[in-house]
């Protein structure tokens, strides 16, 4: 019979092999043996504890930026989301609000902005790079324009300690992102809303006619985008001591390549969080092991850009022609 | 399979297209195995084999985009060393492809002349002279299409014209043809054999491949049967009948099946003045529990638009759609899914798959909210009920867990069929629910809609194919132009009255 019945617990789902974030592991270690042999002093537990707390901030932004990808988008103004809620947030702890209001104020205006770019996307019919390149000059003038280009100084010390701390031995950033890494994974794996973000991103008009909800989902996506470049922010905050509107220039481009490094396609549909976690660490290293083999910063530049199209190239070839 | 075993012949001039010992191996399988074929100058021959028989292989090594692994191409006895498409097109060997592959924006005389267009100067492009040829090679054909329209403002047919018109400008002497028909009405289709036999007087080689056995038996001299990738049998055609070929495709003879009826008496759904623009004008009709309804009529006289507005893809200018006594009032898929109403789309690539997903991901996407009741999807109980479903129409192999685009088109429509049952939908709306699948897994399919209607499931057919409407359908709405013109009980079905109200009346007449 062709029915509904509820049917006993089946077998365990075959354990998904994740190839792809072996091979970006396997970039990693490559990367890191490397800068063993040419740089004194990078294979020690302080150095690498740095690798990740310098990772932190792009790997956060890039964990919300790799579920907009997944759902077929893009989002350009994570940066300038990142200063207006940095701006609000610092404003707010320097007007004598408690710390922990005036950050869930600054990552609620994150949200907010994720909220106005899906919007856009979905009920003005234009495409998401435009719209975020559009939002990306709009929030970074509302940041400058708050401040009146000025940075927001004296964000009380508590703050910063707690932020700043370890926790277990662990910086508290390094926590935090596992944490949020932990739960877009799970989300994204084990949620219907992850499930429909890799359908919107694989094949829309399809996921259309299946009943997904496109709209709540895009919006959803960019809402997450926001909220976590809201909460990098609130990281650096609490590093610098200070929130400047201009914080967060090119903070895009660097997420975008944390998450093409961790095998997300930019056509939508596929994207892993442990790949881009650590295509985040991978542009952290290559940072910090060039910085201390003293390479100048132009070259750090080069050898960045030659890393994306050197891992991309691999990628291409790892999976044949189509 | 050597030369050897292909029929005798007289050894005159050595055949235009000469195919021996071609194997092509793909990780995990033999794709084409020894295939032999042979095609003389001024023949259209048919190359038949179920969906996977290893014919679209064949092609692409033809054309010159996928490289053999053993076995010789030679035209007009000349052996071919197939580098790239440029040197297959070099050869004299055009491909005319089912889904074309122009540039829509162009001209169709820059279409023609695309990556070789002719120059003035070495540098600037000789459009005069690109039209005048352009004009010159179409006149034959089909003069009114003008060389300076845009590619995007012709019809499918006559998209179709300008590829072949482009192989004769390419001094094409073997053209293949991949599913020419596929969405041609039937005076587009007279048209086409028409040109195809003009073709072959010139000498030109066809190739013909199609699942529509009527018109291979009409256009075609011989035919070449492949199936799992190798040679079965040549035959001429005239000498044979459409069962034995079939047979050999299949390898096992196909019964025909009588129809079967489940009609009962409640309506289920009921449509009422619906419309859309002038695509879909006041259609109004009612089906009932176990009912097969056929919808027929020509490309473009608004069938899938009318299936699209039920499952609420498309949004409705007018009109009410009613399901078991209560009107859907919000608009969208999700509110008919909702109320039972689940779409089977015809491009299922386009509408109906998210290809990289997992067969299960697939069917599981309407129903994604009964399965995480509380925000964790449970993804062993959701995998067992795809597993079982899948299992319930027959999922060939049923490896559950890989991406749904590797599986064939008749194994995706199972698994759409899988998806609308897991979501519990009673009213399914197919539409061709059996293009581009395989004669063996269309009778499978027939066997699912039926036992849909007999578990008291509805259903409504839009099919292109006269023969499938007859087999499954309760009763047949005939569409004209965005109307339904006709209501056809089982008892006065046949297809020369669904053809009669299926051509449109000159305005004169009407």
């Amino acid at each position: 019979m062709l029915t509904l019945t509820a049917p006993a617990p089946g077998p365990r789902p075959r354990l998904h092999v994740p190839w792809r974030d072996f091979g970006t592991l396997l970039g990693l270690a490559l990367l890191m043996l490397v800068f063993w042999l040419a740089a004194p002093g990078f294979l020690t537990e302080r150095n690498l504890l740095n690798i990740l707390q310098q990772s932190s901030i792009n790997a956060c932004v890039a964990l919300g930026m790799t579920l907009v990808i997944v759902s077929g988008g893009i989002d350009l103004s994570v940066g300038p989301v990142a200063a207006l809620s940095a701006v609000l947030s610092a404003s707010l702890m320097v007007g004598g609000v408690p710390p922990a209001l005036a950050v869930l104020a600054g990552l609620a205006l994150g949200a907010a902005c994720g909220l106005v770019n899906g919007a856009l996307i979905c009920f003005g019919g234009l495409q998401p790079f435009i719209v975020t390149l559009g939002t990306l000059s709009t929030y970074r003038a509302l940041a400058l324009i708050a401040t009146d280009g000025n940075p927001v100084f004296g964000v009380p010390p508590a703050f910063r300690a707690v932020v700043n701390g370890t926790v277990a031995g662990l910086p508290t950033a390094v926590i935090v992102v596992l944490v949020v890494a932990l739960l877009a994974g799970l989300i994204l794996r084990r949620t219907p809303f992850g499930e429909y973000l890799l359908a919107v991103g694989g094949n829309e008009e399809a996921a259309h006619i299946a009943g997904v909800p496109i709209a709540r989902t895009k919006i959803g996506a960019y809402m997450l985008s926001g909220l976590l470049a809201a909460l990098a922010a609130t990281i650096l905050v609490g590093r610098l001591g200070a929130a400047e509107p201009i914080l967060g220039n090119l903070w895009e481009l660097d997420a975008i390549a944390a998450a093409a490094i961790g095998g997300a396609s930019l056509m939508g549909g596929k994207g892993s969080i442990l790949g881009t976690l650590l295509g985040a660490v991978i542009l952290g290293t290559m940072r910090n092991g060039l910085t201390l083999m003293n390479v100048q910063a132009f070259y750090q530049l080069l050898a960045t850009g030659l890393i994306i199209l050197l891992a991309m190239l691999v990628d291409r070839f790892a999976r044949g022609r189509a | 399979m050597s030369l050897a075993m292909l029929p005798a012949e007289a050894p005159a001039a050595p055949p235009r297209l000469l195919v021996q010992g071609l194997t092509r191996r793909f990780p995990g399988v033999t794709a084409l195995g020894e295939m032999s074929l042979r095609v003389r100058p001024g023949e259209v021959h048919a190359l038949l084999g179920e969906n996977g028989a290893g014919k679209s292989t064949l092609m692409r090594i033809l054309s010159g985009v996928l490289k053999p692994d053993e076995g010789t191409i030679a035209v007009d006895g000349e052996v071919l060393s197939f580098r790239s498409p440029l040197a297959a097109r070099r050869a004299g060997i055009a491909m005319i492809h089912q889904e074309l592959q122009q540039v829509p924006e162009l001209t169709v005389a820059q279409n023609m002349f695309l990556g070789r267009s002719l120059r003035r100067g070495g540098l600037l492009v000789d459009r005069a002279r690109q039209e005048a040829l352009a004009a010159e090679a179409l006149a034959p054909l089909d003069p009114a299409i003008r060389p300076d329209a845009p590619v995007r403002s012709l019809r499918v047919a006559q998209r179709q014209i300008v590829e072949i018109a482009r192989a004769l400008l390419d001094d094409a002497r073997i053209i293949a043809m991949d599913e020419p028909t596929s969405s041609l009405t039937p005076s587009e289709f007279e048209r086409l054999a028409a040109v195809i036999a003009g073709l072959a007087a010139r000498g030109v080689a066809i190739v013909y491949v199609s699942h529509k056995m009527d018109e291979v038996f009409r256009i075609c001299g011989r035919a070449t049967i492949m199936r799992d990738g190798r040679f079965v049998a040549e035959v001429d055609l005239a000498g044979t009948t459409e069962s034995a070929v079939v047979a050999m495709m299949v390898g096992r003879a196909l019964a025909v099946a009588p129809h079967r009826s489940s009609v009962r008496s409640e309506t289920v759904l009921s449509v009422r003045g619906l419309t859309a623009g002038t695509r879909v004008v006041d259609a109004s009709f009612d089906l009932r529990r176990g009912e097969v309804l056929g919808i027929a009529g020509l490309i473009g006289a608004g069938r899938t638009e009318l299936l699209r507005l039920v499952a609420g893809a498309d949004p409705r200018t007018a009109g009410t759609i009613t399901v078991n006594g209560r009107p859907l009032a919000r608009p969208g898929p999700r509110a008919a899914i909702a109320a039972g109403i689940g779409l089977v789309p015809e491009e299922r690539k386009r509408d109906g798959i998210v290809p990289q997903r997992s067969m299960v991901a697939n069917v599981a996407l309407p129903s994604m909210p009964r399965f995480a009741p509380r925000f964790l999807v449970r993804r062993r109980r959701l995998r067992a009920e795809a597993a079982r479903l899948l299992a319930e129409v027959n999922l060939r192999p049923m490896q559950i867990d890989r991406p749904i685009r590797l599986f064939s088109g008749g194994n995706q429509q199972k698994g759409i069929i899988a998806r609308w049952i897991a979501a519990g939908t009673q009213i399914l709306l197919f539409d061709e629910p059996t293009r581009g699948i395989d004669i063996g897994a269309k009778a499978e399919i027939y066997g699912l809609i039926e036992r849909l209607a007999a578990e008291g499931r509805s259903v409504i057919v839009v099919s292109s194919e006269l023969p499938e409407l007859l087999r499954l359908s309760d009763r047949v709405l005939v569409m004209r132009q965005g109307r339904i013109a006709a209501e056809l009980q089982r008892s006065e079905l046949s297809e020369q009255a669904i053809v009669a109200h299926a051509v449109p009346r000159s305005p004169r007449t009407a």
